[in-house]
C-alpha cells in the first residue's frame, strides 16, 4: 500500500498517497488545474504542458507538468502563481496558433484570458497531444496508432498508413481535442479555471470548492 | 520474399524487447530494407505492437522501408561540399542513373541519397559509395566510378551465368 501523505497545492492541504499523480490529486480535491492531454484512465504523458505548475523542493522551485509529477510528503505546489499563469497562457497561445478553429482550445484560451495570439496560425489538424495514441493503446488495447517521424515532421498514424490496422473502435476520435466540442456541461463550471477537458467524471461537481471561484 | 534469414536473425537475438534495434539493423543489412512482412513478424516475435516497430524503422535514417539498391551512393550536400560543387555532382549522378534522391533505380542496382554533412569537409566535395569515401570529386570522376561499378556488376553476372551453365552441364 502506498503511504498516505499530505501535499500543498495553492496552500491547500491535500491528503493523497506517495507517488500519486499531482494533477489527479488536485482535481479530486476540487482544485482545477487546467489540462489538456491528461486522461484519467491512461498513463499520463505530459505532452501538452497546459497543466504546468511550480513545485518547491529543497528550497528550490522548478516548473513542471502536474500530470507527470509524483506526490511526495510535504510537497509544495503552486498551480496559479503569476509565473505559472504567464507560462500557461503562453503554452495555450502556442497551442491555439496550431489549431485556431478548435472549440476546445478556444474555450481553454477563454478561461485563461488568452485574447491575443502572437504566433502565426498554422491550422493543423493535430496538436500532437497524444490522447488518441494513449486511448488506442490503453483503452482500446489495440496499440495501432502511434507518433511517427521526428521534429516538425512528427504526426500520428497507423503502421504503413494502412487502415487495416485500425478496428474502427473510435476510442481515439472520442478523445481528440480537435474533434470534441466543449460539452453541454459548460454551465456547470465556474468558468475561472481551465479547460472543458479538465472535467473529471469521477467528480462532476469539481468546481464547487475550487479556490479560484 | 524469403523470410528464412529473418527467422535466423530473430532466433539468434532472443525474444527480449531490447533486442529490437539489433534485429532491425541485421534485417536492414540482410534484405537492404525492412519490409512490412518483416515488421509484422518482428512485432509477433518480440511481442511489441506493429506500430512501435514501424515507428523505429521510420525514425532512423539508417533503416529503409523500401528496398535499397545493391549500391548505396551518398552525395554530401553539406556547406563545404555545396560550395565545392556538390549540386553538380548530384545532378550528374541522378542524370546518369535516371533516378531521384532517396530513390532506387528500376534495376535495383543503385540508391542515391544526400546527407547534410559527413564531417569530412577538408575533402569536399565528398561522395560515399558502398561505405567508401571518395574525396575531391568532380562530375568526371563520379562518372568513371559509376561506370566501373556497372562493369564489375556485369562481370559478376556473367560469372554467375557461367557457373549456372557449368552446373547444368555437369
Ligand atoms: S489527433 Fe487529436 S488526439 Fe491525436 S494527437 Fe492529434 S490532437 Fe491529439
Ligand atoms: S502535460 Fe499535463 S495535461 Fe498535458
Amino acid at each position: 500500500m502506498p503511504e498516505p501523505i499530505t501535499i500543498f497545492v495553492d496552500d491547500i492541504a491535500i491528503e493523497t498517497t506517495e507517488g500519486a499523480n499531482v494533477l489527479d490529486a488536485a482535481l479530486r480535491a476540487g482544485i482545477c488545474i487546467p489540462n489538456l492531454c491528461y486522461l484519467p484512465e491512461v498513463t499520463p504523458t505530459g505532452a501538452c504542458r497546459v497543466c504546468i505548475v511550480e513545485v518547491e523542493r529543497h528550497g528550490r522551485t522548478k516548473m513542471t507538468a502536474a500530470c507527470t509529477l509524483e506526490a511526495r510528503e510535504g510537497m509544495i505546489v503552486r498551480a496559479h502563481s503569476e509565473p505559472v499563469l504567464r507560462a500557461r497562457r503562453n503554452i495555450v497561445e502556442l497551442l491555439l496558433a496550431e489549431a485556431p478553429e478548435s472549440p476546445v482550445l478556444q474555450a481553454l484560451a477563454e478561461r485563461l484570458s488568452v485574447t491575443d495570439v502572437r504566433y502565426s496560425r498554422r491550422d493543423r489538424d493535430c496538436i500532437l497531444c497524444g490522447r488518441c495514441v494513449a486511448a488506442c493503446a490503453e483503452v482500446a488495447k489495440q496499440g495501432s496508432l502511434g507518433m511517427i517521424g521526428r521534429g516538425a515532421n512528427r504526426h500520428k498514424g497507423l503502421p504503413f498508413y494502412k487502415e487495416e490496422y485500425c478496428t474502427q473502435c473510435n476510442e481515439c476520435h472520442d478523445r481528440c481535442p480537435l474533434e470534441l466540442s466543449p460539452s453541454g456541461r459548460r454551465g456547470d463550471h465556474c468558468g475561472v479555471c481551465g479547460s472543458e477537458l479538465s472535467m473529471n467524471d469521477a467528480i462532476p461537481d469539481i468546481c464547487e470548492d475550487c479556490v479560484l471561484s | 520474399m524469403d523470410l528464412s534469414r529473418l527467422e535466423e536473425i530473430l532466433d539468434s537475438k532472443g525474444s527480449e524487447t531490447f533486442a529490437i534495434m539489433e534485429v532491425l539493423q541485421d534485417v536492414q543489412e540482410a534484405y537492404r530494407y525492412i519490409s512490412e512482412e518483416a515488421i509484422v513478424r518482428i512485432s509477433e516475435r518480440l511481442d511489441v505492437p506493429v506500430i512501435e516497430v514501424f515507428r523505429l524503422a521510420n525514425f532512423y535514417k539508417a533503416f529503409s522501408l523500401t528496398p535499397r539498391g545493391r549500391h548505396l551512393i551518398t552525395v554530401c550536400a553539406g556547406t563545404a561540399c555545396h560550395v565545392q560543387g556538390a549540386p553538380r555532382l548530384l545532378d550528374t549522378v541522378l542524370a546518369l542513373l535516371n533516378t531521384k534522391p532517396g530513390e532506387t533505380t528500376a534495376d535495383g542496382a543503385f540508391t542515391v541519397e544526400t546527407v547534410n554533412c559527413l564531417g569530412a569537409c577538408a575533402l569536399a566535395p565528398v561522395v560515399v559509395i558502398d561505405g567508401k569515401y571518395y574525396d575531391h570529386m568532380t562530375p568526371g570522376k563520379v562518372r568513371a566510378l559509376l561506370e566501373d561499378i556497372r562493369f564489375e556488376d556485369e562481370l559478376a553476372e556473367d560469372e554467375d551465368e557461367e557457373e549456372v551453365e557449368a552446373e547444368a552441364n555437369a
